[in-house]
């Protein structure tokens, strides 16, 4: 199973000391926190995409590129890259260029994007929303397999004779997963291609995230690319961790109580038990983790909101510290214990990155 | 012989206790009792016991577990009698908030019967300007009674036949949802309803639960629906 973190990129007031970082702070921020993730041993770095404030993430190749130079082993990865603003043309040959920097350190995660004036920012209209993802991911992935492609669709000037450059490292294009809260759609598209799919939970019933796994699995079966328990899932998820839980809740409820998106709602103890934000001991993150593979099965990838809501830098270090010392360590054993020999431990890696032949294709 | 309860559930905006709006909302729901053939199982939604739900609900993006009950009887109700005190020439910030979080096809072709309770009859017109388009938007079908009910309504003489009082128009509007809803398949038998495509920002309504796998457009389909 691989473990990771994602980032917002959000620029919040620090609620306890009334501090904002500068764009500049922030972007420097997420590059320490990328370089803490793997010196603690995590595996995947992935980063949003936002083209507003207060987030400061609207160039991902740029800033993956530069956390590829200076990693070895970490995966990096979006969360999620807009497939419905972005011309699929510029994906295919950003994230090769990337991928090529990273020698195949690379994969990434189609979404759709949740704010209604980037879709007229970049000429698109939002209720085209599902038909964008679906047509510019098609056209995406013949990018990435054809070295010719002749294209025409609804959404974009027509192709003849294109060739994406560069081509993926070694032919092989990085592997995608399709993230989405809500719509089946996209769930649907992701058990088409084989493809990889990620609940973002972290603001979510349990019951929900259940509910739309368990669609996606049947139809990766469906499709023929294994069986319901082979398919590959991502989940979120969001913790803060002091060694007394009772501290834990006690630093971290100002950061609840004013976070952008649930602060000035329900109370911390109401979310905690309603989505999967756990504030307490590592030894209760440890268990509620756990708790999502009674939920949605066996599954390949987990990441963490670790950075947000003004989190100050020093702080999200110290997590990062307690999540890749005393929590993933216990996580990879418990769940690599509990998965059957047939289901793969992490989505699809890039053969250049082991020696053995990846465990799914 | 016995036959399948319809389910008809009565939303109530009322804040006090006692409240008018919920004992016009009773009065309505026996006026539909008396006036179906089969039996009706009636369920009171009391948005006043919602309130602080339908807040984190609208902040949060889902339902705490007591208001996704009651969202869920809603869209699957036979039937929904829907009242609110009205509050500044409207419905209530409450009432206009609940149905804010109903999935906006949840409620396509629901029989409706809609009341309102206020001071004085001056407000009556809201059942027309403001509820009536209200569901209309939902795409439910509203009866053509709704009753409004002041407060000297409920110390007026009446339930004549012909007098024209609170009692009848009761009886008249729980007589026109009552045969709306005979005239529709129960509840449990008709399909899921889908939700808003391209409602993306995430504020909106998820009331009801979808069957996920009942609804999906099989990915050819949707390909091919691109035309490209």
């Amino acid at each position: 199973m691989q473990f990771g973190i994602f980032t917002v990129g959000d620029v919040t007031t620090d609620p306890t000391t009334g501090r904002t970082p500068t764009e500049h702070e922030r972007i420097k921020a997420t590059v320490a926190i990328a370089l803490k993730a793997e010196e603690v041993g995590l595996d995947v770095f992935a980063t949003g995409e936002h083209h507003n404030p207060p987030f400061v993430p609207s160039s991902p190749t740029t800033l993956l590129g530069h956390i590829a130079a200076r990693t070895e082993r970490l995966i990096l990865s979006t969360s999620t890259t807009l497939i419905t603003t972005n011309d699929p043309v510029k994906i295919a040959e950003d994230y090769a260029v990337l991928q090529h920097l990273a020698d195949g350190r690379v994969d990434l995660m189609m979404g759709r994007g949740n704010t209604g004036p980037v879709y007229p920012w970049f000429g698109q209209d939002i209720r085209q929303g599902i038909p964008l993802a679906i047509e510019n991911y098609a056209l995406l992935h013949r990018l990435w397999r054809e070295d010719v492609v002749d294209w025409e669709g609804t959404f974009r000037s027509p192709l003849q004779g294109f060739t994406a450059t560069p081509r993926p490292l070694d032919g092989i294009p990085p592997f995608v997963w399709h993230g989405s809260i809500r719509s089946p759609e996209i769930a649907e598209q992701a058990a088409y291609y084989g493809d990889g799919f990620f609940h973002n939970n972290i603001f979510w019933p349990q019951e929900h995230t259940r509910r739309m796994v368990e669609l996606y699995r049947k139809r990766y079966a469906h499709y023929g690319h294994g069986t319901p328990e082979q398919a590959i899932v991502g989940l979120g998820g969001q913790v803060f961790m002091r060694r007394n839980s009772q501290d834990a809740v006690r630093e971290f409820r100002p950061y609840f109580d004013n976070a952008p998106v649930y602060g000035h709602g329900p109370s911390l103890e109401d979310f905690t038990e309603q989505t999967p934000l756990t504030v307490g001991s590592p030894q209760q993150v440890i268990e509620r983790t756990l708790g999502f593979r009674e939920a949605v099965g066996d599954y390949q990838r987990q990441l963490f909101l670790m950075d947000h809501a003004g989190l100050p830098l020093k702080t999200v270090l110290e997590q990062l510290d307690i999540l890749g010392e005393e929590v993933v360590p216990v996580l990879r054993k418990e769940f690599e214990n509990l998965r059957p020999a047939d289901v793969p431990a992490t989505a699809p890696l890039h053969p250049a990155l082991t020696d053995t032949a990846p465990e799914a294709s | 012989m016995s036959r399948t309860p319809v389910r008809v559930v009565a939303v109530s905006a009322g804040l006090s206790s006692p409240s008018s709006t919920r004992l016009l909302a009773d009065r309505l729901a026996e006026a539909v009792t008396k006036a179906a053939a089969a039996p009706v199982e009636v369920r009171v939604v009391e948005l006043r016991d919602l309130a602080v739900d339908i807040a984190k609900h609208l902040v949060t993006g889902f339902p705490p577990p007591a208001l996704r009950t009651a969202l869920d009887a809603v869209t699957g109700a036979d039937g929904l009698i829907a009242v609110t005190p009205v509050f500044t020439a409207s419905y209530s910030g409450l009432f206009k908030s609940f149905f804010d979080l109903v999935d906006p096809d949840a409620l396509t072709g629901m029989p409706v019967l809609i009341g309102a309770t206020g001071g004085t009859a001056r407000h009556s017109l809201v059942l027309e300007h403001a509820l009536r388009p209200l569901f209309a938007y939902l795409r439910a079908v509203t009866v053509p009674t709704a009753v409004y009910a002041a407060s000297e309504d409920w110390g007026a003489a009446g339930g004549r036949s012909g007098d024209g009082g609170l009692a009848e128009r009761i009886t008249r509007a729980g007589g026109e949802l009552a045969a709306l809803v005979a005239g529709r398949p129960v509840a449990a038998a008709r399909s899921g309803k889908e939700d808003g495509e391209g409602d993306l920002d995430g504020s909106r309504a998820r009331g009801a639960e979808r069957d996920l796998e009942a609804d999906l457009v099989p990915f050819e389909q949707q390909l091919a629906r691109l035309g490209g």
